[in-house]
């Protein structure tokens, strides 16, 4: 049967599918092709992010590019996997219908890429090959005869080094070459006993629609396969039929589970035979091994990771002080010209206050969050990230987790969103929902400005170590108790709710490599993109219903009193007021007034807003964070004891920790967790186990630090 | 008294395969081993993800490093694998005739 899709006519785009193993270097080609020309969003109907670009061709034509998720094989184990499947086989949701598959080899690794490739070159579609990497194959005494190899796969194959933008152009050429060329075939032919055998099963789904290529591939791929793949269950007659070759297979001697992996890996070995030439001795030790006897030492590798948060974390907090101070100043003087312009009144105090104050409370932290992606960026980039899952593996699993659960909690780090969505690469369901439930307790980049707030204004800068204050020794511990909630939370999660067994680790441990700084940049400008949008829309409306709820209703304030104590009768009489005094019961156990007690429930859509919130409270721009950190020191309650003693800033720093106070990542929970009622639910129970635990330890530092004598 | 966790070997009748040929889990295996897998018994899913990973029966394997969980080299990549997989990987010791 011939393609679904004919070509298009030279006029229309092309539809480029870009698809290999992780670490081949795939986003880094993707985003040289590319450049910032590239779209982030969802797959129809799940959320596995799909990232979309395109460019022009050397003849003017455009070509768009969607890149799949990394997958070491065509298969369905997890929902990133399945959708690269779908899309290849012309069956997803979006119907996005490539017209020439792009696959990345990493060249150093020929033998294991060529296994994805192998099976991509059966799904009648136009194939390109990229042999990315070529300049550490030949670094490393590879030698790749690619004329060679080329008339091995029948398919074009062109060198390239993605970092440096080489052989991209000749990529271009060689996607739209392909497009007017016939489709590969299968390069190698099954004994006929195998043949006959899979026969019924291969027009069982040429009936379903498959093209014929593609079935003999899913014939074959579906033998080693336990559980029945989400885009098959639906092909009528198929499970009997697997079951008779199955059978059959037994019976003419063969093994079926092990004969997909069987002939491909003979083929290739033989194509690699033919085709590679290593002119340096093979175990020759490798920089990666060198460097990973002291990062995977069993004591010198748990100790360099903390050396390495302890930087982290560090640097965030010191780093980003004088970009602060810039954006400060800068939004500052903006919304005092601005508030020239103005007449004086409520428009005025909406703009300078509300919007300019608001908003500008949270676009301050941006520096912060640059800074904490890049790291986080680096991690990844480098190679060290599933180094880290490595090391943690046996922490992970005495929690009923395993190594690969750490890597979204670490990227909880930064935000819960991306970390919650990373989780798509753990095919355990029951692990996967236990990790989404646990990520938020990860300390997220929105927890910042809280903890930068509180810890500025109460815990002293004494010097601990070189280079570490009390103020940056107090953050890591923030971030570690969030850490350690997070593995006794999955505990807790794995032997109650989701309780079953512990799935084994398998993890690929990349060569270390220099992160590409143009990828680095773009991931690190598109997380901040998200922040800013993120800022203008869920913080500038919250930050406008703050403003007129501290406005309105108005009062007449004694003109007797101070311009502060002014300012104070007017908010207690505010709807804001109103609604603090309501649930000042609720929050007088942890030590907290009305005032924190607003702050508090104003952030429950997004924890950020706390600090705009006390800026709007107290009176003063809370871009202006000297000013801030100033008033809350100087707060006196009506005996006159300060507000804020340090246990109630410690508390107050506890409770957020654990709160889950963000709407976004709610949302993102209820689509993960599986959507509709499940989602629901599930992200019901992750709210309300964080704010009992937020609620608890916060209760539990105050009344405990008060027993003992503190404050 | 603890109970003494021995690794087994097995060894094949030479006669049968033309070699002497000792097999054994390959968690049984210390760091520096160079061994040959000789069946994969793990549940099917984990097992097509390892083949598909390239560690398939007839690979030579490299233990580069053996705690808890394994390191591995196959076909030129590093490989971590859990506990409960690598004693469900049966591999075969170089063969003597």
């Amino acid at each position: 049967m011939p393609s679904t899709s004919p070509s298009p006519a030279a006029t229309d785009a092309l539809r480029v599918a870009i698809i290999g193993n992780p670490n081949t270097g795939k986003t880094t080609l993707f985003n040289a092709l590319t450049g910032l020309r590239q779209r982030v969003g969802n797959f129809a109907g799940v959320t596995v992010e799909r990232v979309e670009g395109s460019f022009k061709g050397p003849n003017g034509r455009r070509i768009l590019v969607l890149d799949l998720p990394g997958s070491y094989s065509l298969s369905a184990g997890s929902p990133d996997e399945q959708i690269a499947l779908d899309v290849l086989l012309r069956r997803d949701a979006d119907r996005w219908r490539p017209d020439v598959v792009l696959v990345v080899v990493d060249a150093v690794h020929l033998e294991r890429n060529l296994f994805l490739a192998s099976q991509v070159l059966e799904l009648g579609v136009p194939v390109v090959i990229a042999l990315n990497q070529f300049d550490v194959a030949q670094a490393e005494g590879i030698t790749i005869d690619v004329p060679e190899l080329i008339y091995e796969m029948g398919v074009p194959i062109v060198p390239t080094v993605a970092k440096n933008g080489e052989g991209i152009d000749p990529l271009k050429q060689a996607l739209l070459t392909a497009s007017v060329l016939p489709a590969p075939t299968r390069r190698f032919s099954l004994p006929e006993k195998v043949q006959a055998a899979l026969a019924p099963v291969e027009s069982r789904l040429i009936d379903d629609g498959f093209l014929p290529g593609a079935a003999a591939m899913e014939a074959l791929r579906v033998l080693g396969v336990e559980r029945t793949d989400a885009h098959l269950a639906q092909v009528p007659g198929l499970a009997d039929a697997v079951r008779q070759a199955t059978d059959a297979l037994h019976v003419a001697g063969f093994r079926p589970s092990r004969l997909e992996s069987e002939v491909r890996y003979a083929w290739i070995a033989a194509v690699v035979g033919r085709t590679v030439a290593h002119t340096k001795e093979a175990h020759a030790s490798s920089l990666s091994d060198r460097i990973d006897r002291i990062a995977l030492h069993r004591l010198g590798g748990p100790l360099l990771f903390l050396l390495l948060m302890a930087v982290v974390f560090q640097s965030v907090f010191t780093w980003a002080a004088p970009l602060m101070d810039g954006i400060e100043a800068l939004i500052a003087s903006a919304g005092s010209a601005v508030g020239t312009l103005l007449p004086e009144g409520d428009l005025r105090s909406l703009i300078v206050d509300g919007v300019f104050g608001g908003v500008g409370s949270v676009l301050v932290f941006l520096p912060q969050i640059a800074i904490l992606f890049t790291f986080i960026g680096v991690l990844e980039h480098s190679g060290y990230m599933a180094r880290a899952a490595f090391l943690m593996d046996r922490v992970m699993r005495s929690v009923g987790l395993h190594g690969k659960s750490f890597i979204p909690m670490l990227s909880g780090y930064a935000c819960a969103v991306p970390g919650i969505m990373a989780t798509r690469t753990i095919e355990d369901p029951k692990d996967r929902l236990a990790t989404i439930m646990v990520v938020p307790l990860m300390s997220c980049s929105a927890r910042l400005p809280v903890y930068t707030l509180l810890i500025g204004a109460f815990v002293p800068a004494t010097a601990l170590l070189p280079g570490l204050t009390l103020q940056g020794a107090t953050m890591l511990g923030m971030y570690l108790l969030g850490t350690v909630a997070a593995l006794i939370a999955a505990a807790i999660f794995k032997r109650t709710l989701l309780k079953g067994p512990v799935r084994p680790m398998i993890l690929e441990l990349p060569p270390y490599r220099w992160p590409s700084l143009t990828s680095l940049s773009i991931s690190v400008f598109q997380r901040c993109q998200l922040f800013v949008q993120r800022a203008g829309t869920v913080i500038l409306s919250l930050s406008i219903v703050l403003w007129a709820m501290a406005t309105y209703p108005k009062t007449t304030p004694d003109p007797a009193r101070s311009p502060e104590m002014q300012q104070e009768q007017q908010l207690e009489y505010s709807a804001l007021g109103r609604v603090g005094h309501a649930i000042e019961p609720a929050v007088r156990p942890l030590g907290y007034d009305w005032k924190i007690g607003v702050s508090i429930a104003a952030s429950f859509a997004a924890r950020e807003v706390f600090v705009s919130t006390m800026g709007t409270i107290y009176g003063v721009g809370s871009e202006d964070e000297a000013a801030l950190t100033e008033r809350l020191r100087a707060e006196k309650d009506a005996t006159g004891k300060p507000v804020y003693s340090s246990l109630v800033a410690v508390g107050l720093m506890v409770f957020y920790v654990f709160a889950l106070m963000c709407m976004s990542t709610s949302a993102i929970t209820v689509r993960e967790a599986g959507g509709g009622a499940i989602g629901w639910k599930w992200a019901g129970i992750q709210f309300v186990y964080m704010l009992v635990l937020a609620y608890g330890a916060a209760w539990a530092v105050y009344a405990g630090g008060r027993a003992l004598g503190f404050g | 008294m603890p109970t003494l966790s021995l690794p087994t070997y097995q060894i094949a009748d030479p006669i049968a395969h033309g070699a002497l040929r000792v097999t054994c889990a390959l968690n049984s295996c210390g760091a520096g081993s160079r061994v040959t897998v000789v069946d994969i018994a793990c549940a099917g899913d984990e097992a097509c993800r390892l083949r598909a990973l390239g560690l398939c029966e007839g690979t030579a394997v490299n233990v580069i490093d053996a705690r808890d969980a394994m390191l591995l080299e196959v076909r030129g990549t590093r490989l971590a694998l859990g506990a409960a997989l690598t004693a469900g990987i049966t591999v075969q010791h170089a063969t003597r005739a």
